[in-house]
């Protein structure tokens, strides 16, 4: 099996105050650490273990500015064979851009696969939709939210969707196909730094974006605006020992706690 | 004739309730709104549309999202195409950027308002810090709809729905159901807690979670968490609080750690009280919750645990 692999590197906002600039133009995200897309880390470990069991080998694929390197030294640290990078300075908000980028550079590469994963969503768009226009766009069976796959065969895959409530459903696909890869299927390898330098030796390749049809957008980001505020929580002020003495008055006055 | 196709979510025989706010953007973007569901006993909201059609296929074929590509095509040689197509945000409309590919449509996704003066749909970016208006670039747009952000725009019509059947697509190879896989048997049920202690991202790491284990005892509280502390494995799956997990009201929800991804937001908003404590003041969490804690939850954690042995 060869299995195409995707990975971003996304910024890391969990903890940070972001700031939108100007007239609503951007976010500021100068100050932010970056980091691999936690799904991406997934969908990697995923393609490793695949390939550890079946034969073949992975390709770990990003598309963005130089610095994506990073997310691509981590796959090949991870097991990954090769890493390529389709360098292009521009954010493509639009998924349908994305998309089209991805199936463009695989058809005039000639890149062979067999499986591609690409991780449920990004955590910094959150589109969750690049795999899905791609299967669309290629003609390919799709599968999204995938939680398990329990079987490789020759021409097909037996896999677990995570639907809501604890409840899962079990499908086989046709291969080739694109599958997205959902947070918790695996526990990834954990990658050293030893093992990321060791993995820097392996080369990567660089293709320029601009070789590659992405067609014209689909949507346009008009502006970024800041989430409504709703009625907001009474926030409990003081030393730490008087603010935990008020939560627990709270406890005791809601009757879970004496 | 402009249209909104809205493509109802059905599982297990449900018509789930998150298709209310599908229905509550069709009513907003107005003109005539055309429900899909399959051809079977579902309570199909036939009032709040103009226009029902049942497609005749077992619920498995309309969920697979390469039947339902061929029912689209069906649906647009009848009626031509709509203007907008709305879906649910949920583990079926995960899968609906799939006809964005296939049609050459826009997509966007977990959709959460809309100006109508604008005509700009609001899409949350870095977990709700920030949200970006979009709009779509031509027609008709496929838009996957967030849970709870329209459902109290869903307005009944004078005249009930006219409902036409069309016959379903024949069921495809290249992917078909096996079968559900029930949620392994828990020790304990989450939903049954009156008092849930529930722990997030924020705490760390795995060897935090004896700390809060502590602290739920000391509370006499039930132990939750949410995605990230589950898909860790720090805590079993039947302990998640959230979409994918359990949707809970208990008397008190106590979030540390938890910024609140609207997946776990609907799994927890209907709790009679919820406190949250997390040490980013900008955590979303904090939008929903009565009672609010800025500090460092570990040390809040101690402390409780101190003042609760006192």
């Amino acid at each position: 099996m060869n299995i195409l692999v995707f990975t971003k590197r996304v910024a890391a906002t969990q903890e940070e105050e972001l700031r939108i600039t100007g007239e609503g133009q951007a976010v500021d995200l100068s100050k932010v650490p970056f980091k691999v897309n936690d799904w991406d880390n997934y969908s990697v470990e995923e393609a490793v273990r695949i390939v550890d069991k079946s034969g073949g080998s992975v390709t770990a694929i990003s598309i963005g500015d130089a610095e994506s390197d990073e997310v691509l030294r981590r796959a090949i640290a991870m097991g990954a064979k090769d890493g390529f990078l389709v360098e292009t300075g521009d954010i493509l908000n639009d998924p349908f851009t994305r998309g089209e980028l991805i199936r463009s550079f695989i058809d005039k590469e000639k890149v062979p696969f067999d499986i591609i994963l690409t991780g449920v969503q990004s955590e910094d768009d959150q589109f969750g939709a690049v795999g899905g226009v791609l299967a669309g766009l290629m003609g390919l069976p799709y599968a999204s939210m995938v939680i398990g796959i329990d079987a490789v065969e020759k021409d097909h895959v037996i896999i677990r969707r995570e639907l809501e409530g604890g409840l899962q459903e079990k499908v086989k696909v046709a291969t080739p196909c694109v599958l997205s890869i959902q947070s918790g299927i695996n526990e990834p390898r954990y990658v050293s730094i030893m093992g990321i330098r060791k993995a820097s030796k392996v080369e990567r390749k660089v293709f320029k974006a601009d070789g590659y049809e992405k067609g014209s957008p689909k949507i346009e980001l008009v502006k970024w605006v800041y989430p409504e505020k709703k009625g907001g929580a009474t926030m409990l002020d003081g030393e730490l020992a008087d603010v935990c003495g008020q939560l627990l008055g709270i406890l005791k006055e809601k009757g879970v706690y004496q | 004739m402009s249209y909104t196709l809205i493509v109802a979510e059905v599982r297990r025989g449900v018509f789930e309730e998150r298709n209310l706010d599908s229905l509550g953007l069709g009513t907003l973007l107005g003109g005539e709104a055309v429900l899909l569901v399959p051809d079977g006993a579902y309570e199909a909201a036939d009032k709040l549309v103009d226009a029902v059609v049942k497609i005749k296929a077992p619920e498995e074929v309309y969920l697979n999202p390469m039947n339902m590509g061929k029912i689209l095509e069906a649906v647009f040689a009848a009626r031509g195409k709509p203007d907008h197509i709305l879906f649910t945000q949920s583990s079926s409309g995960m899968e609906a950027a799939a006809y964005a590919g296939l049609f050459g449509m826009p997509v966007i996704t977990d959709v959460s308002g809309y100006d109508s003066q604008a005509g700009v749909f609001l899409k949350s970016y870095y977990s709700d810090k920030v949200f970006g208006q979009f709009k779509a670039a031509g027609a008709p747009a496929i838009l996957t709809v967030r849970s709870g952000s329209f459902r109290e725009f869903a307005a009944e019509k004078a005249a009930a729905a006219a409902a036409e059947a069309m016959e379903g697509a024949p069921s495809v190879e290249a992917r078909t159901f096996v079968e559900y896989v029930e949620e392994e048997k828990a020790d304990i049920d989450i939903t049954k807690a009156e008092f849930l202690l529930s722990v997030g991202r924020g705490i760390g790491n795995q060897d935090e979670v004896a700390g809060y284990e502590e602290l739920a005892g000391a509370l006499k509280a039930v132990l939750s968490g949410s995605r990230p502390v589950i898909d860790k494995l720090w805590l079993p799956k039947a302990r998640q609080v959230g979409t994918s997990g359990k949707t809970v009201k208990p008397k008190v929800y106590l979030a540390m750690g938890i910024s609140g991804a609207f997946q776990h937001i609907a799994g927890m908003k209907d709790s009679d009280c919820i406190i949250a404590v997390n040490k980013d003041p900008g955590a979303p969490i904090f939008q929903y919750a009565h009672y609010g804690i800025i500090g460092d939850i570990h040390k809040v954690r101690d402390k409780l645990k101190e003042l609760a042995k006192g």
